[in-house]
C-alpha cells in the first residue's frame, strides 16, 4: 500500500514538471505571451496603486481614468487567457488520456488509508470505484488531486510561472489557470 | 555575452533569496515590497503544512482533531509571526483575512498528502 502511495506521489511530480514543461514549450515561452504578461502586470500594479491613492475620492475625472484602464487591463486579460486556451485544450487533451490510463491501472487498489473520516460529499471521490464500506480507505484520484493541488502550484512558483498576486487580483478568475489534469 | 548576463542574472537571483531569507529571520525587519513578505509567508506555510503532516502521522493523530489542529495551528503561527515577530501594518496587506489566506489551500494539501502517507506507511498493517 506504501509503494503505491509514494508511486502516486512521484507521478504527481513527474505530471507537474511534464505539465509545465508542455506549457513552457507552448505558451511561457513565446514573445506574445512574454510581452502580454509584462504588460498585464504592469497594468494591474499601476491601477493598484491609482486605487489606493484615488481610491475614495469622488473626483469624475479619475474615476473615468481608472474605468478606462480597467477596461484596457480587461482586454489584455482577455487576450492572455486565449494565448493559454489553445495550448491548455492540448495538454489538457493528453492530461485527460494520461489519468484514464492511471485510473484503470490503480482501479479497486486502496493506496491509501485515510487518518480520518472524510465527509459524505469528499466519500465519492475519495472511495471512488473502492470495494467494501470503510470510507477511510483511500482510492488513487483522491490522493493524485491532493498531491497534484500542492506540488504543482508549488512547482509554478517555484520556476516562476505562477501569476503575481497583483494581476490575479485585478483579473480575477479570467487570470487562473484551471488544473488541466481535472478536466 | 548572453550567456554571461544570464548567469550573473542567477547569481543575483540566488543573492536576492539569500538576503531575503535572511531578513525573514530578523524581528521587526523592514519590507519595502510587499510581494517578497507575502512569499515569505507563502513558503513558511508549505514549511508548516509538510511539517505538521509529519508529526501526526508520527504521532499519529487521528479524526477531525487532526485536521482542526492544523487550521489552528497554522493560523496560530502566521498571526504571531506577523504581528509580534514582525510587527507589519495588516492593513497594508488588505487586512489579516489576505495574509491569512495566503498559500492556505496549497498548504493544507500538502498537510493532507504527508499526514495521510506517513500514516499509512508507519500504521496501517500492509495487508493490501
Amino acid at each position: 500500500m506504501w509503494s503505491d502511495s509514494l508511486l502516486i506521489v512521484f507521478i504527481s511530480i513527474c505530471t507537474a514538471f511534464l505539465g509545465e514543461g508542455l506549457t513552457w514549450i507552448l505558451v511561457y515561452r513565446t514573445e506574445k505571451y512574454q510581452k502580454l504578461k509584462v504588460e498585464v502586470e504592469r497594468q494591474s500594479k499601476k491601477l493598484e496603486k491609482r486605487k489606493e491613492a484615488h481610491g475614495d475620492s469622488l473626483d469624475k475625472q479619475h474615476k473615468k481614468k481608472i474605468e478606462r484602464e480597467e477596461e484596457r487591463l480587461k482586454n489584455n486579460n482577455r487576450d492572455l487567457s486565449l494565448v493559454k486556451m489553445k495550448s491548455m485544450f492540448a495538454i489538457g487533451f493528453a492530461f485527460t488520456a494520461l489519468l484514464s490510463m492511471f485510473n484503470s491501472i490503480f482501479d479497486g487498489r486502496v493506496v491509501a488509508k485515510l487518518p480520518f473520516y472524510p465527509i459524505s460529499w469528499i466519500q465519492g471521490l475519495s472511495h471512488r470505484n473502492l470495494p467494501g464500506d470503510d470510507y477511510t480507505d483511500c482510492s488513487f484520484i483522491f490522493l493524485y488531486i491532493l498531491c497534484t493541488m500542492s506540488i504543482r502550484q508549488n512547482i509554478q512558483k517555484l520556476l516562476g510561472f505562477a501569476p503575481s498576486r497583483a494581476a490575479s487580483k485585478q483579473g480575477g478568475a479570467l487570470f487562473a489557470t484551471p488544473p488541466a489534469q481535472f478536466k | 555575452m548572453s550567456n554571461k548576463s544570464k548567469s550573473s542574472d542567477g547569481s543575483n537571483k540566488i543573492k536576492v533569496c539569500e538576503s531575503v531569507w535572511k531578513k525573514a529571520l530578523v524581528a521587526n525587519a523592514e519590507w519595502p515590497d510587499k510581494e517578497e513578505f507575502l512569499d515569505v509567508i507563502y513558503w513558511m506555510r508549505q514549511a508548516i503544512g509538510i511539517i505538521l503532516g509529519l508529526f501526526w502521522g508520527l504521532l499519529p493523530l487521528k479524526g477531525f482533531l487532526g485536521l482542526l489542529l492544523f487550521v489552528i495551528v497554522n493560523a496560530a503561527v502566521i498571526y504571531f509571526y506577523v504581528n509580534n515577530f514582525q510587527s507589519i501594518d495588516e492593513e497594508e496587506y488588505g487586512g489579516m483575512w489576505e495574509i491569512t489566506k495566503e498559500g492556505f489551500m496549497t498548504s493544507f494539501a500538502g498537510f493532507l498528502v504527508t499526514w495521510i502517507i506517513v500514516y499509512t506507511g508507519l500504521h496501517i498493517a500492509d495487508n493490501l
